[in-house]
């Protein structure tokens, strides 16, 4: 499926206002999902009323009114332009995979979310700890932002300590990658089991001995 | 000025009503140790939903029932009418009667004090539309589809998903602006998560009297504030701003990484207190469940987190949220609007039944 047949989609499933009816300001909530391999970003971005003629602006740039695919897909490269990830200190490319766009009048209202998905692939991480770092400076002058992690769903992947500045324009989040569970798992369970048998067969020796020598 | 007092909705024998059925089902505080639903509650909820569709002409019923699995369900919100529309019957187009009865399933399926205050939500929706708007969220009239932004007790919906029953799933889903109601009743138990108490204007005053339909959950979050000691406060307070709910309504599902301070690093009289906050939200719910829900949460509270952004002193700006391993409670003043209060509350395992719904 190409990107702008995936917006269309995407559009249609997930077009839902947004929980709040916003007044000038620009909400910028992003939340991170890491995997080992990956990171995925979902963007939400709702305009205040004052300003959503301002961010229609920056949208439907031939000024018909409505937001053609083209423009909405435009608009999100630009936004994710805006966005740096890094993970160990090394910049990741971000890849827009879907974006929807509210009814013009929803916007207008203050209550229409433009909503982003994007992944960055990142080298498969090893075992031992990380770190990512976001960062959204999208039309920061009028905008107020959240970024939360979401709980991995990789049972290798833990996060631990987050930092943001105050204004939640950027995120580190150090994460650490467990070892391979389930081998690491089989491995002990085989070095006990050796173990336990040596152990065995080494008192089994030593009381054969002890009766041998009291006979 | 319309309000609850003074329309059919609220009549004083309809308050009679509400407190003798909170009385009779018992109003206690969260026990310690779970409780187990026995259906009486279930028994009167199924009863006063049956009731109130006995009012309802054929086609007001097809209106106001869904499928339980319908997307109806996830189908609320805070919005006003105007902004978003929802579904079910609007309690502007019904009768005196059928608003009465709609009242008392929700008022049956509810605690005391949890109606009072839903009560006093939308009273204040009342005050809103009467003041034309707020200084945050909109103004009464703005142009939206469907005839522009409305307030007001007549701007309340109530649906039904699911038939009413005392042993299948079924679900009653009762709101309208800065209010989403959404209790699911699966045989003896039920469940009011997602719900969205919100208010605006957060204090006003009717028949004389001042109301602050979320000012238990602002006064009792500042009191545990300041019972922390400064290490503690290191940990609860956040170093950042949150001014908005971070899982506000169209985030179903989703599981945050918690933050702020373990509740296992509180005292016992700060582990009561922040039981305590939780209550305002979990004790909207009939006292049945919502005592088995608390024993959950008091059960949990080692691996609970209180966060804390913004001002410490009762009067300031501030944001909070509790999350445990079932519950995530958010409270968030609206762009920097003390008189405009967004709260959520939210069961990762278990919103709308999930737990005990059987697929």
């Amino acid at each position: 499926m190409n990107l702008r047949r995936f917006i269309i989609l995407f559009a249609v499933l997930s077009a839902s206002p947004a929980g709040a009816h916003r007044l000038d300001e620009y909400l910028q909530a992003t939340r991170l999902s890491v995997d080992l391999e990956r990171v995925d970003l979902e963007i939400d971005l709702t305009p205040g009323i004052a300003i959503a003629s301002k961010v229609l602006g920056w949208i439907d740039t031939n000024r018909d009114g409505e937001i053609s695919s083209a423009e909405g897909e435009a608009y999100a490269r630009e936004m994710l332009r805006s966005v740096v990830l890094k993970v160990d200190g090394w910049p990741v490319p971000i890849q827009l995979v879907g974006a929807s766009f509210p009814e013009f009048r929803d916007m207008g209202l203050g209550v229409g979310t433009i909503r982003l998905r994007a992944i960055a692939k990142v080298p498969a991480a090893g075992s031992g700890r990380h770190q990512i770092s976001f960062l959204n400076t999208h039309q920061s002058g009028e905008s107020v932002y959240l970024v939360n992690a979401l709980v991995p769903e990789n049972p290798r992947v833990h996060l631990g300590e987050q930092r943001r500045d105050f204004a939640q324009h950027g995120l580190t989040l150090d994460y650490t990658v467990a070892s391979d569970a389930p081998s690491d798992r089989g491995f002990e369970l085989l070095a006990g089991l050796m173990f336990a048998g040596c152990w065995f067969l080494r008192q089994a020796h030593y009381v054969t001995r002890q009766r041998a020598d009291v006979k | 000025m319309k309000n609850f007092a003074s329309t059919p909705l609220l009549r004083p024998s309809f308050i009679l009503f509400a407190l003798v059925a909170s009385a009779a089902f018992g109003f206690q505080r969260p026990a310690s140790s779970p409780s187990v639903a026995n259906g009486t509650v279930t028994a009167k909820v199924v009863e006063s939903a049956n009731a109130f569709l006995a009012t309802l002409s054929a086609s007001e019923q097809t209106k106001c029932t869904f499928g339980f699995t319908s997307s109806q369900r996830t189908g609320w919100s805070n919005l006003p009418s105007g902004i978003f529309q929802r579904n079910g019957l609007r309690f502007g187009d019904m009768t005196a009667r059928q608003r009465d009865a709609a009242l008392r399933l929700v008022a049956s399926a509810l605690s005391r004090e949890g109606y009072q205050k839903v009560t006093d939500i939308m009273n204040g929706d009342e005050v809103l539309k009467n003041r034309g708007g707020g200084r945050t969220g909109g103004r009464q009239g703005a142009p939206g589809p469907g005839g522009g932004v409305r307030f007001g007790l007549d701007e309340y919906y109530i649906a039904l998903l699911g038939t009413p029953s005392a042993s299948t799933p079924w679900m009653i889903q009762f709101g309208g602006h800065h209010l989403a109601i959404n209790v699911t009743v699966v045989g003896a138990n039920s469940v009011m998560t997602p719900s969205l108490p919100a208010a605006q204007p957060a204090k006003y005053t009717l028949n004389g009297q001042t109301i602050r339909p979320l000012g238990r959950e602002n006064d009792k979050g500042f009191a545990l504030i300041g019972a922390l000691n400064a290490a503690q406060l290191k940990h609860a307070v956040l170093n950042y701003q949150v001014k908005d709910l971070v899982l506000g309504p169209g985030n179903d599902g989703k599981v945050i990484q918690p933050e702020g301070i373990l509740a296992s690093e509180l005292d016992a009289s700060q582990q009561a207190m922040l039981l305590d906050v939780a209550h305002e939200w979990v004790g909207i719910l009939n006292d049945e469940a919502a005592n088995a829900k608390m024993a959950e949460i008091k059960a949990n509270l080692p691996r609970t987190y209180f966060a804390w952004s913004g001002a410490t002193k009762n009067g300031g700006l501030a944001y909070y949220r509790i999350q445990g391993p079932t519950v995530v409670i958010e409270y968030a003043p609206q762009q920097g609007d003390l008189d405009h209060i967004h709260t959520i509350y939210r069961d990762p395992t278990n919103d709308y039944g999930a737990k005990l719904v059987k697929p």
